[in-house]
């Protein structure tokens, strides 16, 4: 395959910054000829996929649109009508595939998801606040001077400073950050684990047409995208969703659980997610966390379940393994290839150290976003049939522990063995840990597709 | 032997519907608005044909074109489909139905040709027989279990995870005590009835013992 | 809808075959009938309650009556009608990728069959010749075929432990229980409704 334009693809599909500070600012467009001219004025500043020579910039911009963004742009309507099915009704209306209903539907969205209007994400990444703010308020100018767009919100998102330097932990204390996929023509900092399984026991990266339009799936086939081919080619479709975390909940949960538990509350916490709270795979070290896997590169995403049917180290229904089932279905992981999603994201919210009290109704949680060519095939299949449903597990209709929609009643099960320190044990009266409070699906144009958008440009054929 | 696969056996009758050009509604479509009213669920008519796994009635108007270069064909007659998988042998299913359902027989085949009625079993066993179409290849992913077998497990497995949740913790002795009410109140649970949307009997199993104050 | 009843599926599928093909069909199905292990694959997926393929020659359509019109068709028809979990895509989507030699084998004596990869034209064929199940029932609505499987282990397992524990002291019966535990440890997902077709 040919190999891959960097440049025109926004830097923010190809890599995880590492920048601790962000804020996502979503616009409504005034009309279309000045948003054109907006997004005309935002184009060089926009972060793309270049190598870095000299280390990481100060910030990075990137930019991403739901579908009403681009009809409000006055795209062509055989291009608008041409975009996947779920993009068009946007995230909110798919609410019953995802089980974004009761604690998780729209009544108890922040304002903006739940009836605002958004068109455009516009999301800054950088290494200090000033540099943020400065920025920000940068782009706040150039909507000014265009009259092409206003901000109806904006959500700020940060990694936590602890201990004196910049953690990738997450609220719930566990440190996130592990196992996004490799894919053919990405250049990454590749480790074993990341792609997929090939029948002899090795990794490879799997179809571009993955993660980017315009490219050949894991199907060998191309994935459904918008025409004109300009217009899809080296873009992708996001999933953005605004995870509040019950974080008072969670550490009473696991509190009270742990002392019930022989294993000790440490090792309970490891088995919801497949993860110690350092890090370290389950699955590669059940019995205590070990620091030196989790700084190995090609150890610390390097496992598979084939050995560990019955889940007595990693449990069937933990997190890691809903997300990325590895060979646990059997067929060598082929099942598996097609439901990848990549994911990005910080935390929101000040970090409350374990022995701080905290509260449920805190602002704090997670920006959960990922990136996929298909919306459908990849998150929305994850989300409804390996988090909120668990029958490919085996599992029934039993949930992800801690990101399931629980609706008051549904239980976790943990295998174990006849070790007291590994006991079978039932985590039943499952509160909601996570709730959702907003987002949508937004598309991420190429360089080109900026480009022919801001210009007007746009060709259906 | 084709139809069959371990106990279970898997029945296709495709029974020709008839045409009648005076009837104000043509037989298959009266066909269809009848079997959109039948219920689904525990009271369906095949929840009395207890032996039923899963079965379904489909009314097929006419035979697939695919496009050139295929040739274009059409079916004289519709057929109503019935594809059924079920226990034990076909004989007894087809005199379960004349017995159980006469009414619902009557009522969706009375819209075929040939159907003699189900007074003289004998008769109506020979005509479904006459609409068999033998299955080609059967699977059946659990093929040696009955369907009463397979409601009481669903009964089972639901009352067990409860007790296992409930019962964590306990001193042996709790729990062997504990236990031993449980396969008491498993053993006395009325049977799981067929087709119910639940895991199977009337109100859950009660698992829940008075003393429980942990978890 | 009527094609679907909670956790189960009801897929009915009709492709013509030039009748001098069929007969390499039925070899295929009674190859497979008898070679268990070609079988291992469709078990492995575990999403299929029943499923059969019904081969009718142009000529044995059935003739139950003097006065009904007799068919005079050109072609054999093949039917499918599978009782399977999950949706519509997602099982297609399963088949395509790892049981799409099988696929062929069955289906590429249908006119006009496509190859079951890659997916989206073998799924529009599908769509092609699939007709809608007026009824539908089943017995145990709220279980997949998985949910059935694991209540069998489950009650084999308190079957067994019933037999076992007759007698015991406490201390010996709770070591038992937890053999007991571990055993059933995999099976204890619940059932209920399935997630909205799509």
């Amino acid at each position: 395959m040919s190999k891959l334009d960097a440049t025109d693809i926004q830097g923010f599909v190809l890599r995880g910054y590492g920048l601790p500070f962000a804020r996502y600012m979503f616009l409504e467009i005034a009309d279309a000829h000045s948003g054109q001219a907006f997004i005309g004025r935002l184009l060089d500043q926009i972060t793309t996929g270049e190598h870095w020579d000299a280390g990481k910039p100060e910030w990075a911009l990137n930019v991403a649109f739901t579908h009403k963004g681009l009809v409000n742009l006055k795209l062509p309507d055989a291009s608008l009508l041409s975009f996947p099915v779920e993009f068009l009704q946007g995230m909110k209306a798919r609410g019953e595939i995802l089980y974004d209903t009761g604690e998780n539907g729209p009544e108890k969205w922040d304002a903006v998801w739940r009836d605002g209007r958004v068109d455009i994400w516009l999301a800054v990444n950088s290494k200090t606040k000033e540099t943020l703010d400065a920025g920000c308020a940068d782009l706040q100018r150039l909507m000014e001077e265009t009259g092409g767009a206003r901000v109806v919100d904006s959500q700020d998102a940060g990694a936590f400073f602890i201990d004196g330097h910049w953690s990738t932990k997450e609220h719930f204390g566990y440190t996130d950050g592990f196992g996004n996929p490799d894919f053919l023509g990405v250049e990454r900092d590749t480790q074993p684990g990341q792609g997929k399984l090939t029948a002899d026991g090795t990794w490879a990266p799997l179809a571009t047409g993955e993660l980017l339009l315009g490219y050949a799936d894991e199907a060998g086939e191309l994935p459904v995208a918008p025409i004109p081919h300009l217009l899809a080619s080296n873009g992708t479709f996001m999933v953005y969703r605004k995870l509040h975390q019950n974080v008072a909940t969670f550490r009473r949960y696991l509190e009270e659980k742990g002392k019930l538990y022989s294993g000790g509350k440490e090792k309970l916490a490891s088995k919801f997610i497949g993860r110690w709270r350092d890090g370290t795979p389950v699955e590669l070290s059940p019995d205590a966390p070990n620091q030196e896997i989790v700084q190995d590169k090609r150890r610390n995403v390097n496992f598979t379940f084939g050995n560990d049917q019955d889940g007595t180290r990693c449990p069937i229904g933990a997190h890691v393994r809903r997300m990325n089932p590895r060979d646990a279905f059997g067929f060598n992981g082929r099942l598996i290839n097609r439901r990848r999603i990549t994911r990005r994201g910080l935390p929101y919210g000040p970090y409350v150290p374990e022995d701080q009290p905290v509260r449920d109704d805190g602002e704090h949680g997670i920006i959960f976003m990922a990136l996929n060519a298909s919306l459908f095939r990849q998150f929305e299949f994850v989300q409804q049939q390996w988090v909120e449903y668990g029958n490919d597990a085996r599992l029934g209709n039993d949930k992800d522990m801690l990101m399931g929609n629980h609706e008051g009643r549904d239980r976790y099960t943990i295998q174990g063995t006849e070790d007291p320190k590994n006991p079978p044990f039932v985590c039943g009266g499952l509160p909601n840990f996570v709730e959702l409070r907003g987002g949508d699906y937004f598309f991420l144009p190429s360089m080109t597709a900026l480009r022919m958008i801001a210009a007007g440009t746009v060709d259906p054929r | 032997m084709a139809n069959q696969s371990g106990n279970v056996y898997g029945l296709t009758i495709l029974s020709p519907i008839l045409q009648d050009p005076n009837a104000e509604t043509s037989h298959n479509c009266a066909l269809r608005m009848k079997l959109a009213t039948l219920p689904r669920d525990e009271s369906s008519p095949f929840a009395r044909v207890s032996s039923t796994h899963m079965a379904r009635l489909v009314v097929m108007d006419d035979v697939v074109y695919m496009g050139m270069p295929s040739c274009e064909e059409h079916l004289k007659s519709q057929y109503l489909v019935f594809e059924t998988n079920f226990d034990g042998d076909l004989d007894t299913y087809l005199a379960l139905m004349a017995r159980e359902i006469p009414t619902e027989v009557d009522g969706i085949w009375q819209h075929c040709w040939g159907y003699p009625g189900v007074q003289d079993v004998g008769g109506f066993i020979s005509y479904m027989k006459k609409c068999q179409i033998t299955t080609t290849f059967y699977f059946a992913d659990v093929n040696n279990k009955t369907v009463q077998q397979t409601l009481k497990a669903l009964q089972t497995q639901a009352a067990v995870a409860e007790f296992i949740e409930h019962n964590q913790g306990r001193t042996p002795a709790e729990l062997q005590k504990s236990f031993a009410n449980f396969l008491q109140m498993l053993r006395n649970a009325p049977p799981p009835i067929p087709g119910r949307p639940g895991t199977g009997g009337p109100p859950r199993i009660e698992t829940r013992m008075k003393w429980a104050t942990r978890n | 809808m009527a094609n679907i009843n909670y956790k189960t599926y009801a897929m009915n599928a009709i492709t013509p075959m030039k009748w001098w093909k069929t007969w390499i069909v039925r070899v295929f199905f009674f190859i497979l009938g008898a070679v268990k292990p070609l079988q291992k694959d469709l078990v492995q997926l575990s999403f299929i309650h029943f499923a059969r393929w019904v081969i009718i020659k142009r000529t044995k359509f059935p003739h139950a009556a003097q006065q009904q019109p007799k068919e005079e068709l050109k072609y054999d028809y093949l039917l499918f009608f599978s009782n399977f979990n999950g949706t519509w895509n997602q099982y297609i989507d399963a088949f395509s990728a790892v049981l799409s030699r099988g696929l062929n084998a069955i289906w590429r004596w249908s006119e006009k069959f496509p190859g079951s990869v890659p997916v989206t034209p073998f799924k529009q064929y599908i769509a092609h010749g699939q007709f809608d199940t007026d009824y539908y029932y089943t017995a145990y609505p709220y279980a997949a075929t998985n949910d059935v499987k694991a209540a069998h282990r489950v009650q084999a397992a308190v079957e067994a432990f019933e037999k076992e524990c007759a007698g015991k002291s406490p201390e010996e019966f709770a070591r038992s229980y937890l053999t007991f535990l571990v055993a059933v440890q995999c099976d204890l997902g619940q059932t209920g409704k399935a997630p909205v077709g799509t």
